[in-house]
């Protein structure tokens, strides 16, 4: 059975084994040598004590782009496992009827469909792991020695550094098996997969800040920003007895008639700052994680539903 | 064209259509609301901003406004990726991959036919599509700049101002239907498709502000409304129609080249080397 679905999804698995080997070879590339080469410029411009000095400005071009390049590449792994999955791995053999020979030909539905998911499954768990990974120890390595590089909370970076993306791309495997199983057409499948895809990720970035106690900070009006970096979930201004006072944020409190007198009016005596700090990291990562796959498993459960029920309707009507 | 074919091509894309009406008059209707319902609560929240020149007080609130109008023109401009896929898949790849093409031109409706047919509609459908979304999205983009802090010169903003964000779509369309009749099978045809327009967008939007000369080498202050483009160069706003109208000639024009080349190529096809016998009458 497992030959049978390498044989059918050859191409699929040739397509998947070159973007592994060029996305993860360019992750490695950055990794290594071009963090190398971007500390360096950075230390050659950070050493620089005359109006002109010579720096290796490429370096750090070269450092900017491809990460931002690799970074996307990695996001948009979910969106093209789903894709696949609604087109060419469910959805096209109803089309075409060759499901339904299968299952008349001594495979159960449900063997069907689990030897269609397991090894996709498989593969696409491995290798979307292996470019997180890589990825997350890409962006670490260069965030001490490279003055420009993302912070741990750009969304981008936050999402493929971490085992999210790997959940979101079962997810997305998921999703396209039950919609070409539902649509029962190829290409109708593909665009609600990765449609579906694109909602569940939306939903992630939008309960991810709520998904774990933020820590408050208050801190003085004279600072140019709240304190307390990080995932913010909410910014506030507090006045003396501790009322909270929102939406209007200015700027520093001591350039005269600048924010002072807005500040005054408002009664607002100092910031507070609800926000994830770098140690929220791993908690918000994997409770999100979790959710997500509890949801790939609420789509792979109903694409088998669907099977048997499918398949149940099919022998009453024959019969 | 006959009414009966032209009905025919809409029905066979009848989702496709929905999907489409759903998504500018969908954008149109948000539009209106964000531009005299949202705008009036953000205005209200900046009130209490007074007599406070900086540009942070009350920038989240303008979020609530800035925020979506930016995601409108950005599913606009990117739809192109859309309907190239689409184009390629549905629209010409599947029939050409189920055969459906192939009885169609045995049905006494001609390839060349067959091809206009579905090139003609989705080309109708978007120009009105666009003719509707682009006049609100100019009228909703200009009704208060003082809440956006974007600029003419933004990609998505610069396409979604004229008829260049149509013009993409129009390339996309022909583009994928080209890639297809080279390809031969939907999936496939999709991806390429998809990829050769992404090329195409990057490549022409890097040279976007080449396309009209710049202002500024004489070491003068820029304008507020300038377009800037670093080194002291700039585009003064009076450059957005030669920009916009240049850029959507030549979108237009790789549009027209790809029509061309499907034409020959299906002509090409669907005339055999031999012409097949004839089977005399008797």
């Amino acid at each position: 059975m497992t030959r049978w679905l390498v044989r059918l999804h050859r191409p699929a698995l040739v397509v998947w084994a070159v973007a592994l080997v060029l996305v993860g070879g360019t992750l490695a590339w950055l990794w290594g040598p071009l963090t190398d080469a971007a500390a360096a410029a950075w230390r050659q411009y950070n050493a620089c004590e005359a109006s002109t000095c010579l720096y290796d400005q490429d370096a750090i071009i070269r450092y900017k782009d491809l990460y931002t390049y690799a970074t996307f590449a990695v996001l948009a792994v979910p969106f093209l496992v789903a894709a696949w999955a609604g087109a060419a791995l469910t959805g096209r053999e109803l089309e075409q009827h060759t499901a339904e020979l299968a299952w008349t030909q001594g495979v159960s539905p449900t063997r069907w469909l689990l030897a269609k998911l397991a090894l996709p499954a498989t593969l696409v768990t491995a290798g979307t792991g292996l470019l997180v990974l890589l990825h997350h120890q890409m962006w670490w390595a260069g965030e001490s020695v490279i003055d420009n590089t993302k912070s741990w909370y750009d969304p981008p970076t936050f999402y493929a550094g971490g085992p999210i993306t790997v959940a979101l791309a079962l997810a997305g495997l998921f999703a396209g098996a039950l919609a070409g199983l539902v649509l029962r057409r190829s290409l109708a499948a593909l665009g609600t997969a990765m449609v579906a895809t694109g909602v569940l990720w939306a939903g992630v970035q939008w309960v991810l800040p709520h998904l774990w106690s933020p820590v408050t900070v208050v801190g003085s009006l004279r600072d140019q920003d709240p304190p307390g970096g990080g995932i913010t979930v909410s910014t506030d201004l507090l006045t003396a007895s501790g009322e909270h006072v929102g939406g209007t944020y200015c700027g520093r409190s001591d350039y005269p008639g600048e924010c002072s007198d807005l500040y005054d009016r408002l009664g607002a005596v100092s910031w507070s700052r609800d926000h994830h700090p770098l140690s929220h990291y791993w908690p918000l990562q994997l409770t999100a994680s979790a959710i997500v796959l509890a949801v790939a498993v609420l789509l792979a459960l109903a694409a088998f539903r669907v099977t048997t029920a499918r398949t149940r309707s099919a022998s009453r009507s024959a019969s | 064209m006959n009414t009966g074919r032209l009905r025919t091509v809409l029905l066979l894309h009848r989702a496709a259509l929905v999907v489409w009406a759903a998504f500018v008059l969908g954008s149109v209707a948000y539009q209106v609301w964000l531009t005299e319902v949202t705008a009036d609560d953000v205005h209200a929240t900046l009130a209490a901003c007074r007599d406070t020149p900086s540009n942070y007080c009350g920038l989240w609130a303008a979020q609530d406004y800035s925020g979506p109008m930016g995601w409108i023109s950005t599913f606009m401009y990117y739809g192109f990726w859309a309907v190239a896929a689409w184009s390629a898949g549905a629209l010409i790849g599947r029939e050409l991959e189920s055969g459906t093409a192939r009885l169609a031109w045995t049905q006494g409706v001609t390839p060349a036919r067959w091809l206009a047919d579905r090139l003609t509609v989705p080309a109708l459908v978007l120009v009105i599509g666009g003719a509707v979304f682009v006049p609100v999205f100019r009228w909703a983009w200009s009704a208060h700049r003082d809440l956006m802090g974007d600029n003419w010169g933004f990609a998505d903003v610069f396409a979604a101002r004229g008829p260049l964000v149509v013009a993409y779509a129009l390339c996309a369309l022909a583009v994928g239907t080209l890639t297809a009749l080279l390809v031969r099978r939907a999936l496939p045809a999709m991806a390429v498709a998809v990829a050769v327009m992404i090329v195409l967008n990057r490549y022409v939007e890097k040279h976007r502000p080449d396309l009209w000369p710049t202002v500024g080498s004489d070491g003068g202050e820029p304008p507020a409304t300038a377009w800037q483009l670093g080194d002291g160069l700039y585009h003064p706003a009076s450059h957005f129609w030669p920009l916009h109208l240049i850029e959507t000639g030549i979108v237009l024009a790789v549009a027209a080249l790809a029509v061309a080349a499907a034409f020959l190529l299906l002509r090409h096809r669907t005339q055999p080397a031999h012409p097949p016998r004839q089977e005399s009458p008797a």
